[in-house]
């Protein structure tokens, strides 16, 4: 350790940062990540689902994880993302993002001093007062706006379309008065986390999963493949699980169980249940059964390390050979998971092992995880392929399932065997769930990126057509 | 006082006092607990292991008052629309020394500096660049628009030549008002064809992209620069340049492909060549070291003119060191020939050696004076054993003058000795050996022996030598008085002749099918000769060029000169009967002399091969 004093200011010439308090904001299918620029955890992190009970008055929104997971009566969650991993409903977006940075960044902006209530009694001095206030009055226009000291990076999925790309600096620059914008892939960011400026980013999160070449800090936008087989995939396997269990294994989530009696591994549950008078739709039981389901992937669901597929040879047996892992629901049901827990995450690198019904179809082959390595290796430049095989990042919270790298990294060998592939995967959960977003908060916090930033000077001359052009 | 700093002489002097101290009183030892450094007793052990690092941290020293911060405004150099972004500063770092004022002017007027440290990075790459006319008159391209030139140039210049992510961006519309344009125009057949070229966006690959731009730059950069005048550099990147080849490229590319497509067998296959051809490789090295050892064991020193010429030609440092030059090259071209392999133990000479030759380095430093002593020196090294005769008798020494290289059996030896340079002359001394009866194969070919034996067969060939004399001799002084006896009658011998002549030439014909029914006959024709003396297809090689004048010049010319030594020889083998020698002379002597002028060696060869004949005839 050279510092030698922690108060002293590093030198510039060290690692060329320099921090202008920007904000890092990652949106993501299930959470938002914000913080500030230069630290190594976001500050923020908040659910990208949002409450909404609509009454006569129109809809009344909840945001925050306090705020969805009560059970008031009515009570819908939603998501402002679409299907095809873009944003839909740009309002809502907005606002859980805005919630995301305010709640615990910037604080809520002072409303107009005349009227937030501070100031009834002092009318008795009113004349200096007054004075004061008009002085004021021009200013209080931009000081609603909760950006207006912070330079913004959003991050976008690789497969943004224009016009979002084009909201989002709108957002930033109308609705909340940020000074600079800056628009950067999720997978760079990736990267930039693990220390790398070229690569190829898997990326396994909640509602898809990415594969995104990049070279020189630059997307390579033709090898860009996603693919719905994520996080949520696999609760949808496991609930299936669940139903073609004999018994039926219930799912039953916490916020309907008042008490609950220990009863023995596969007996039925002895739990008192509350009731409610005006119940929360179905949207919220679902979400809060997903709660029990990202529960049970990280303390069960095992992914089958290799070598071979699950539903090759021996290997079955081998599994049945292991020892299962036990599982208590919060009304009390538990049993012990034997074989059954390596199937839920076999679909994402076996389409033919996936569980289906009607609603869940067959997965695509080409959307397992090893044929989108593939086919993003072959957009790229022959030159290039062996660097970025050298390179493969691993972010994602839907990696964290118990031995996802080894069968990862016995994929890529089967399909690459030639090449010298590394596996570049943090350790921590943080880093590996929150990866793009401590690349932004890296790239927003170095000196020369300052002339990247999009200004609103630049936004005003040229329109949100700028974010194309620079932001590439 | 007197320009002295005050405290300074004070300041040094408790400093001496201080390190005399701990010189004078019993050694600390650092580290060790005081208790157990007093259980060392009075001897210490000379190395105490102890960790450095296993410190109280130092006090923080306090620096003053408080260094306050201040969240400052600035703008970037490297920016040209004056953002301003604020970042935290030392209040005393600050550029100006208005800190002071800072608080105040922050309210009113923000002081804004402008930021010029990360300017270094802010970096740009050069791309060339041309105008309207230099592209109408020299780059021009029936593939390429100017439109999508000037954009293959802007992305270029924006990817910082990154060819990868400029392929993967490149995405060329062409603009709509060239389309416009067409459209406005009449729906001429002209104006179609002329805007076809833009119509369709081409996919082009990474080649296509990096030609056309190599192209160009090659070009104008000739433009620039005539090519004389380039320097070595330029002209590298020139020639780089001007050489580009897109499909070459492409070949590559498609090779690198295939071979990371390659599965999981073929590089298990590669893998597993890989390992046998290092164990082989491995394996010849070790084979290589073990015969150059041998090699080195049984090879006899290099010849050497200055060794024949004795040790005093290697007085003089400057001889030895030639000397050492002759057997370093020597050495470095047999490891050169063995594939530089390098075995084990020290087999070769290294530059380095000549330094530590002892012989070199004492000339090097004696003088002329202590020469003799100097020269004792190897005799003292290499002591020889002598023996007394009878006991070198007694265990077979023997000392040589050279060594010939290699191996040879006595045997051979005395083999050797019983061939002579003529298969005639070999059977002559086999015969004169049979006389003497000595076997065919001596069973103990010692050197002695052989010695004996060489005595012997040097003696007998002169014999033969002699003999051979006399015949001679004895012949010419027959043909003499033969022709004494005939200067009488000369005409009857001519009319002889004639009949000789006509008989010759049918049995000449009737042999030629022979020679053609085995065309190697003039190749053998030697070893016929020699093992059956008649001569019988050299005879036939001439009859083929004197009748159908063949021009196998080379061939028969060879043939006869040998033909014509054997037949000497076999005259002589056989000379003892008189007559028919006497035939033979006199048939040659009236060839000869009727001989038409075809030369010398023509010539000898008919009286040869008649010879041969008439000796046949005899035998018959």
């Amino acid at each position: 350790m050279n510092i030698s004093n922690s108060t002293s200011a590093p030198n510039a010439g060290e690692y060329a940062g320099d921090e202008v308090s920007a904000i890092v904001l990652d949106p993501g299918y299930s959470t938002t990540r914000a913080g500030f620029a230069g630290e190594d955890v976001p500050k923020s992190v908040c659910p990208s689902f949002y409450g909404q009970i609509d009454s006569d008055a129109g809809p009344q929104y909840l945001f925050g994880e306090n705020a969805i997971h009560n059970p008031l009566g009515n009570l819908q969650i939603k998501n402002p993302w679409g299907a095809d991993g873009i944003v839909e409903d740009w309002e809502t977006a907005t606002k859980v993002w805005e919630f995301a940075i305010t709640s615990r960044l910037t604080g809520s902006k002072p409303g107009n001093p005349a009227k937030n209530g501070l100031n009834d009694g002092n009318d008795t001095n009113g004349d200096a007062m007054d004075v004061d206030l008009d002085v004021d009055m021009d200013g209080i226009e931009n000081l609603e706006k909760p950006l207006e000291d912070s330079p913004l990076l959003m991050t976008e999925p690789g497969w943004n379309s224009t016009k979002a790309r084009e909201k989002y600096i709108e957002i930033a620059m109308e609705d909340w008065g940020t000074p600079a914008f800056y628009l950067q892939k999720t997978g760079v960011l990736a990267a930039f986390a693990a220390g790398k400026a070229s690569g190829i980013i898997i990326d396994v999160g909640a509602s898809h999963t990415s594969v995104t070449p990049v070279l020189d800090g630059m997307v390579l936008r033709k090898g860009v493949q996603k693919s719905p087989l994520a996080g949520n995939f696999v609760s949808n396997q496991i609930r299936m699980i669940y139903k073609q269990a004999q018994p039926e294994v219930p799912l039953t989530p916490h916020y309907l169980v008042k008490a609950k009696n220990q009863v023995d591994a596969g007996a039925p549950a002895q739990a008192t249940y509350r009731t409610f008078d005006v119940p929360p739709t179905d949207s919220f039981r679902t979400y809060e059964e997903e709660r029990v389901l990202t529960e049970f992937k990280e303390s069960v669901v095992e992914v089958w390390p290799g070598p071979g597929r699950f539903s090759n040879g021996p290997n079955e047996e081998m599994a049945k050979a292991t020892p299962g892992r036990p599982y208590e629901m919060p009304d009390g049901w538990n049993q012990v998971f034997g074989v059954e827990r390596f199937r839920p995450a076999e679909g994402l690198f076996d389409a033919a092992a996936a569980l289906q019904d009607a609603e869940n179809p067959r997965p695509k082959d080409e959307h397992t995880i090893s044929r989108l390595i593939q086919a993003a290796v072959q957009q790229v430049d022959a030159d290039a392929r062996p660097l970025l095989l050298q390179n493969i990042v691993v972010t994602g919270g839907s990696t964290l399932l118990y031995k996802f790298n080894e069968r990862l990294n016995w994929e890529i060998n089967t399909v690459y065997p030639s090449t010298r592939n590394k596996l570049i995967a943090p350790g921590t959960v943080v880093e590996r769930k929150y990866a793009a977003w401590i690349g932004g908060s890296i790239l927003a916090s170095l000196g020369s990126f300052h002339q990247l930033w999009i200004s609103r000077k630049e936004y005003e001359e040229h329109g949100a057509n700028i974010v194309e052009k620079r932001c590439r | 006082m007197l320009g002295l700093p005050v405290g300074g002489g004070d300041g040094q002097k408790p400093v001496i006092q201080k390190r005399a101290k701990p010189a004078g009183g019993p050694r600390k030892i650092q580290g060790v607990a005081r208790e157990v450094a007093a259980l060392y007793g009075e001897r210490p052990p000379p190395v105490a292991v102890y960790e450095e690092k296993k410190t109280y941290r130092a006090k923080r020293q306090s620096t003053g008052p408080v260094k306050p911060w201040i969240r400052l405004p600035f703008t970037n150099h490297a920016r040209n629309d004056g953002l301003v972004l604020k970042h935290w500063k030392r209040k005393a770092d600050l550029p100006n020394g208005e800190d002071v004022e800072m608080e105040d002017s922050e309210n009113s007027a923000p002081f804004v500096y402008s930021d010029a440290s990360y300017l270094k990075w802010n970096i740009g790459v050069d791309v060339p660049t041309f105008s309207d006319d230099e592209y109408d008159t020299y780059l021009r391209s029936d593939d390429w628009s100017r439109e999508e030139t000037d954009y293959l140039f802007d992305m270029v210049k924006d990817f910082s030549y990154r060819w990868a992510v400029i392929w993967d961006r490149y995405d060329f519309q062409p603009s709509q008002k060239s389309h416009m344009a067409d459209e406005t125009m009449h729906d001429d057949l002209n104006q179609a064809l002329a805007a076809l070229p833009f119509a369709p966006p081409k996919a082009r690959s990474v080649e296509d992209l990096k030609a056309r731009f190599y192209d160009i730059s090659a070009k104008l950069m000739k433009l620039r620069i005539p090519e004389v005048q380039m320097d070595a550099d330029q002209y590298a990147t020139y020639e780089i340049l001007s050489k580009f080849d897109p499909l070459l490229e492409r070949n590559r590319k498609s090779l690198a492909a295939a071979l990371m497509n390659r599965n999981m067998d073929e590089v298990k296959e590669e893998e597993f060549l890989l390992a046998e051809l290092q164990r082989i490789n491995m394996a010849a090295n070790r084979l290589d070291a073990e015969r150059e050892e041998l090699r080195s064991r049984l090879e006899a020193p290099v010849p050497n003119q200055q060794v024949s010429a004795g040790l005093a030609s290697f007085t003089s440092s400057q001889a030895l060191t030639a000397l050492f030059q002759q057997l370093f090259q020597a050495d470095r071209s047999k490891k050169r020939a063995s594939g530089g392999g390098a075995g084990g133990g020290r087999l070769s000479i290294s530059v380095n050696d000549i330094m530590a030759t002892p012989t070199s380095a004492g000339h090097s430093q004696l003088g002329t004076a202590s020469r003799k002593q100097s020269m004792a020196q190897p005799a003292i090294q290499t002591p020889i054993r002598t023996l007394p005769p009878q006991q070198e008798y007694r265990f077979n020494v023997s000392t040589h003058d050279r060594l010939t290289s290699g191996v040879t059996f006595g045997s051979d030896r005395l083999l050797k000795m019983r061939q002579a340079k003529s298969n005639v002359q070999t059977q002559k001394i086999a015969a004169a050996l049979a006389q003497l009866e000595i076997a065919d194969i001596i069973s103990i070919p010692t050197s002695r022996v052989g010695d004996v034996f060489e005595q012997l067969v040097s003696k007998v060939s002169k014999l033969l030598d002699v003999r051979k004399v006399r015949e001679k001799e004895e012949g010419e002084c027959r043909v003499l008085e033969a022709m004494k006896e005939r200067r009488g009658s000369q005409i009857k011998g001519e009319g002889y002749t004639e009949g000789m002549a006509t008989n010759g030439t049918p049995t000449n014909r009737q042999e030629i099918p022979d020679s053609q029914e085995t065309p190697d006959v003039d190749g053998d024709g030697e070893d016929d000769d020699d093992g059956d003396g008649d001569g019988d297809g050299d005879a036939d090689g001439d009859g083929d060029a004197e009748d159908d004048a063949d021009a196998d010049g080379d061939g028969d010319g060879d043939g006869d000169v040998d033909v014509d030594a054997e037949g000497e020889e076999d005259e002589d083998a056989e000379g003892e009967d008189e007559s028919r020698a006497q035939s033979a002379r006199q048939t040659s002597e009236a060839v000869s002399r009727r001989a038409t002028p075809a030369g010398h060696k023509r010539s000898a060869s008919v009286l040869s091969q008649l010879s041969n004949k008439s000796n046949k005839r005899m035998r018959k």
